[in-house]
C-alpha cells in the first residue's frame, strides 16, 4: 500500500530524468511515451495505495512514511515522509489519472514539435512535483513541491519561447505564484516558531496553544499562497496569460491540477483555518467574488482557451467558497469532477485548435458541429456539466457547495446568492462559447480546414508546419482521452447523490470533519435553484448566439470594463510596477550614478591624472636619467654627511 | 712611505671619475659615453688603490682587478651594440632613443 504511493511519487520523476538523460538518443515520440508510461505507473500507485487504504478501517486510514531524516537542527527535525490517507489517496488519483490521459493526449497534440522531449520530461517533472505537493507529509515538502509546480508551470507556459507573448506569460505566472511562495514561507516560520514542528500533525496540534494573532497570521499567509496559485483575486492576473502555453499544459496545470492546489492546501491545513475563522470566511468570500468576476470577465472573452481559463477560476472560486465555509468533502468533489470536466473543455477545444491549424479566436470558428461530430459531443457534455445540468458531474459537485452555504448561517446567504448568480453566468458564457463555435454555419475559417486531408500545425505560426497529414478530427492519443474524459465527466458525479449516498463526502470525513452538513431539503432546494438559473444562462445565450434572434445587448461602458478585465491588470500596472519602474529610476540617477558609478569613475580618473603627471618625468633621455641617479648620491652624500 | 700622500691619489680619481660622469652626462655619441664610462671605472680603480694603499692590505687590488674584468666584458658588450647600430645604419645618437618616454 504505501510502495504504491512511493512508486505513484517516482514514477515520473524517473521518466522525467529519463527522457533528459537520454537527450537525443531516443525519438521524439518515444519520449512521449516514456512520460505516459511513467504518469500511468504513477496512476497503478495510486490505485494500489487507493486499495490498500480501503481495506482498512475507517479510523486507520492514516500513514505516515518516513523514507530518512531530511533536516535534523537540533530539536526541529524535517523528515522526507509522504502521507497516505483519504484526502492525498483522492489527489494522487486525479493528477496521475487526469495527467496521464492528457501526457497521452499531447503524443498526439505535440507530434512535430521540435523540442516535444523537453515539453515530456517538464511535464513529467510537473507531475511529479504536483506529487510532492499532495502526498508530502509535512509542510516543509508541501511548500517544496509548491514551489516545483510553480517553476514547472513557468517552464511549460514559456515552452515556446521564441513568442514574446509566452516568455512574459511565464515571467508574470512566476512573480504572481512567488509572492503567494513567499506568504506561505512566511506563515511556515511562525508555525514553526510557535509549534516548533512543521509535520502535520504535531502542527495542528500545537495550534491550540498558539495565540489568535499568530493563528490568524499563519492562516493568512497560507490563505496568500492557496489564492496565488489557484488564480484568485486578487492574484488572478496570470491565469488568462497562461494559455500562451500548450493546449494540453493549460489542461493538465491550469484546469485540472496546479491551480486547485489552493483547494487542497484548506482542506489539509484545516485545524489551522478553523482556529482561524475570520481568515475562513475571507476565503469563501474571496471564492464567491472571484466566481462573480470571473464569470463577468469570461462572457467578453474571443479566445476560446481564455474563456476556458475564466471559466476554470470561477469554478475554483466556488471550491475556495465551500472550502472556507468548512465543506470540504464538497470542495474536493468539486475539484475532481472539475478536473474531469474542465480537462475535458481544453482538450475538446484543443482538438479545435488543432484542426484549426492555431486559431483559437471564436470569432473566426462556428459551424464546427457537422465537421467534428465526436469533439462536438465531447464539448457538448463537458459544458453541460460545467453548467451542472443532471445527471452530469458538475451538477452533484456545485450544488454540494452551494447547499453547505446554505447552512451557513447569514454570510452564508450572501454567498449563497453569489453562487447562483455564478451559475447563471456560468450557462450564460459557457453556451456563449458553445454557440459561437459550433453552431451556425461553417465560418470562411472552418469551411478553409473542411478538407480533412491538410498539413496540421500545432497553436499559431510560431509553431512549424508539419508535413503528416490526417484525416478525421485528429489522431487516437488525442480523441482517446477526450472520449475517457467524457465519460468521466458523465458519470463522475454518482459518487455522491443527496439522500442516496455520500460516498466521497464519506471517505474524505476521517482527514477533515466537514464543518456544514446540508440537510436534504437544503439540496434539494439549492439544485432546483441552480438549474433553473444554469438554464436560464444557456437560454439567454441560445437567444442571443444560438437562435440569434436578437442582437447581443451591448452597453459599451460596461463591455469596456469587462474587455478590460475590471482593471486588474492597468490596476497593477499602476500600483507596483510603475512606482517600481520611477523609484528605480530615481536610485539609479540619484544614488547609483552620481555616487557608486562616480566614485568608479573618480578613481580611475584620478589614477590616469597622476600617472600623467609622474610620467613627465620620465623623458626618455638617458642622459637626465644618469644625470638624476648622479644628483640622487650627491643629495644623498650630503644628507649622511650632515647627518653625521 | 714612497710616493706622494695618498689623498693626491684620491684626488685624481675623483678628477677622473668627474671627467667620466660629465662625459655620460653631456656627450651624445654612444662611443664617447662608452668611453666615458670607462674613465669612470678607472678613477673608481684609482681609489680602490689608494685605499689600499692607505690600509696596507691589498683588498682593494683584488676589487680593481674584478672591476677591470667587469669593464672589459662592459666594453664588448657595448661596442657589439655600437657595431650593431652602425650596421643598421642608426643614426649614433643616444637622445635619438627615447622609446621609453612617458
Amino acid at each position: 500500500m504505501i510502495q504504491g504511493a512511493w512508486l505513484c511519487l517516482l514514477a515520473p520523476l524517473a521518466g522525467a530524468f529519463a527522457i533528459t538523460v537520454m537527450g537525443d538518443s531516443i525519438g521524439r515520440r518515444t519520449a512521449g511515451w516514456i512520460a505516459t508510461l511513467a504518469v500511468f505507473a504513477g496512476f497503478g500507485g495510486a490505485v494500489a495505495a487507493l486499495v490498500g487504504l480501503l481495506g482498512h478501517g475507517e479510523e486507520e486510514r492514516e500513514y505516515v512514511s518516513t523514507a530518512w531524516t531530511w533536516l535534523d537542527t537540533g530539536s526541529f527535525q524535517v523528515g522526507l515522509n509522504l502521507v497516505l490517507d483519504p484526502l492525498s489517496a483522492t489527489m494522487m488519483l486525479i493528477v496521475t489519472g487526469v495527467g496521464g490521459l492528457i501526457v497521452l493526449y499531447s503524443v498526439g497534440y505535440m507530434d512535430g514539435d521540435d523540442e516535444e522531449r523537453r515539453y515530456f520530461a517538464y511535464m513529467a517533472l510537473f507531475v511529479f512535483a504536483m506529487l510532492l505537493l499532495v502526498q508530502g507529509g509535512n509542510f516543509l515538502l508541501l511548500l517544496a513541491g509548491w514551489g516545483l509546480v510553480g517553476l514547472a508551470s513557468y517552464l511549460l507556459i514559456g515552452f515556446w519561447h521564441e513568442r514574446p507573448e509566452a516568455v512574459a506569460a511565464a515571467k508574470k505566472a512566476f512573480v504572481m505564484n512567488a509572492f503567494g511562495d513567499a506568504t506561505m514561507a512566511l506563515a511556515l516560520f511562525v508555525l514553526v516558531w510557535q509549534t516548533g514542528s512543521l509535520a502535520f500533525a504535531e502542527s495542528f496540534a500545537g495550534t491550540e496553544e498558539m495565540s489568535s494573532t499568530a493563528l490568524n497570521l499563519v492562516a493568512l499567509g497560507l490563505l496568500g499562497g492557496a489564492v496565488a496559485k489557484s488564480a484568485q483575486l486578487p492574484l488572478h492576473t496570470w491565469l488568462p496569460d497562461a494559455m500562451e502555453g500548450p493546449t494540453p499544459v493549460s489542461a493538465l496545470i491550469h484546469a485540472a491540477t496546479m491551480v486547485t492546489a489552493g483547494v487542497y492546501l484548506i482542506c489539509r491545513a484545516h485545524p489551522i483555518f478553523e482556529a482561524a475563522p475570520a481568515i475562513q470566511d475571507l476565503a469563501a468570500g474571496i471564492g464567491a467574488l472571484t466566481l462573480v468576476v470571473a464569470g463577468l470577465v469570461a462572457l467578453v472573452q474571443t479566445d476560446i482557451k481564455r474563456v476556458i481559463a475564466y471559466s476554470t477560476m470561477s469554478q475554483i472560486g466556488y471550491m475556495f467558497l465551500g472550502a472556507g465555509l468548512g465543506a470540504y468533502g464538497f470542495a474536493m468533489f468539486h475539484l475532481m469532477t472539475h478536473a474531469f470536466f474542465k480537462a475535458l473543455l481544453f482538450m475538446a477545444a484543443g482538438v479545435v485548435i488543432h484542426h484549426l491549424a492555431g486559431e483559437q479566436d471564436i470569432r473566426q470558428m462556428g459551424g464546427l458541429r457537422r465537421l467534428m461530430p465526436f469533439t462536438f459531443a465531447a464539448f457538448l457534455i463537458g459544458s453541460l456539466a460545467l453548467v451542472g445540468i443532471p445527471p452530469l458531474s458538475g451538477f452533484f459537485s456545485k450544488d454540494g457547495i452551494l447547499a453547505s452555504a446554505l447552512d451557513a448561517g447569514a454570510y452564508g446567504y450572501l454567498l449563497f446568492a453569489a453562487g447562483l448568480l455564478g451559475t447563471l453566468l456560468t450557462g450564460l458564457y459557457t453556451f456563449r462559447l458553445f454557440f459561437v463555435v459550433w453552431g451556425g454555419d461553417p465560418s470562411p475559417l472552418v469551411e478553409r480546414h473542411a478538407g480533412g486531408g491538410h498539413g496540421r500545425q500545432s497553436e499559431r505560426a510560431a509553431s512549424r508546419a508539419h508535413g503528416e497529414p490526417h484525416g478525421g478530427e485528429g489522431p487516437w492519443t488525442m480523441l482517446l482521452p477526450v472520449g475517457i474524459l467524457a465519460v468521466l465527466a458523465v458519470v463522475g458525479g454518482w459518487l455522491q447523490i443527496p439522500g442516496v449516498w455520500h460516498e466521497f463526502t464519506h471517505w474524505l470525513e476521517p482527514v477533515a470533519e466537514p464543518l456544514v452538513e446540508p440537510s436534504l431539503g437544503q439540496e434539494l432546494l439549492t439544485s432546483s435553484l441552480a438549474v433553473g438559473f444554469g438554464l436560464v444562462g444557456v437560454a439567454v445565450a441560445w437567444l442571443f448566439y444560438g437562435a440569434r434572434r436578437r442582437e447581443a445587448p451591448d452597453a459599451r461602458g460596461v463591455r469596456d470594463v469587462l474587455e478590460h478585465k475590471f482593471y486588474f491588470d492597468e490596476l497593477y500596472d499602476l500600483a507596483f510596477y510603475r512606482p517600481a519602474v520611477a523609484l528605480s529610476a530615481l536610485w539609479r540617477r540619484g544614488i547609483e550614478e552620481p555616487l557608486i558609478g562616480g566614485s568608479i569613475t573618480g578613481v580611475t580618473l584620478g589614477a590616469r591624472r597622476a600617472g600623467t603627471l609622474v610620467g613627465g618625468a620620465q623623458t626618455g633621455y638617458l642622459r637626465s636619467y644618469a644625470l638624476a641617479i648622479g644628483f640622487g648620491v650627491v643629495v644623498l652624500t650630503v644628507v649622511f654627511l650632515a647627518v653625521r | 712611505m714612497l710616493g706622494p700622500d695618498p689623498s693626491w691619489y684620491l684626488v685624481v680619481a675623483a678628477i677622473l671619475f668627474s671627467i667620466g660622469a660629465f662625459g655620460v652626462l653631456l656627450r651624445r655619441s654612444p662611443l664617447v659615453v662608452l668611453l666615458s664610462i670607462e674613465i669612470m671605472l678607472n678613477g673608481a680603480n684609482l681609489a680602490l688603490i689608494g685605499f689600499s694603499r692607505v690600509h696596507g692590505d691589498h683588498d682593494g687590488q683584488i676589487f680593481a682587478l674584478c672591476v677591470m674584468a667587469v669593464a672589459a666584458a662592459e666594453a664588448v658588450v657595448g661596442l657589439g651594440i655600437i657595431v650593431a647600430m652602425s650596421r643598421r645604419r642608426l643614426t649614433l645618437d643616444v637622445d635619438q632613443f627615447r622609446a621609453l618616454r612617458g
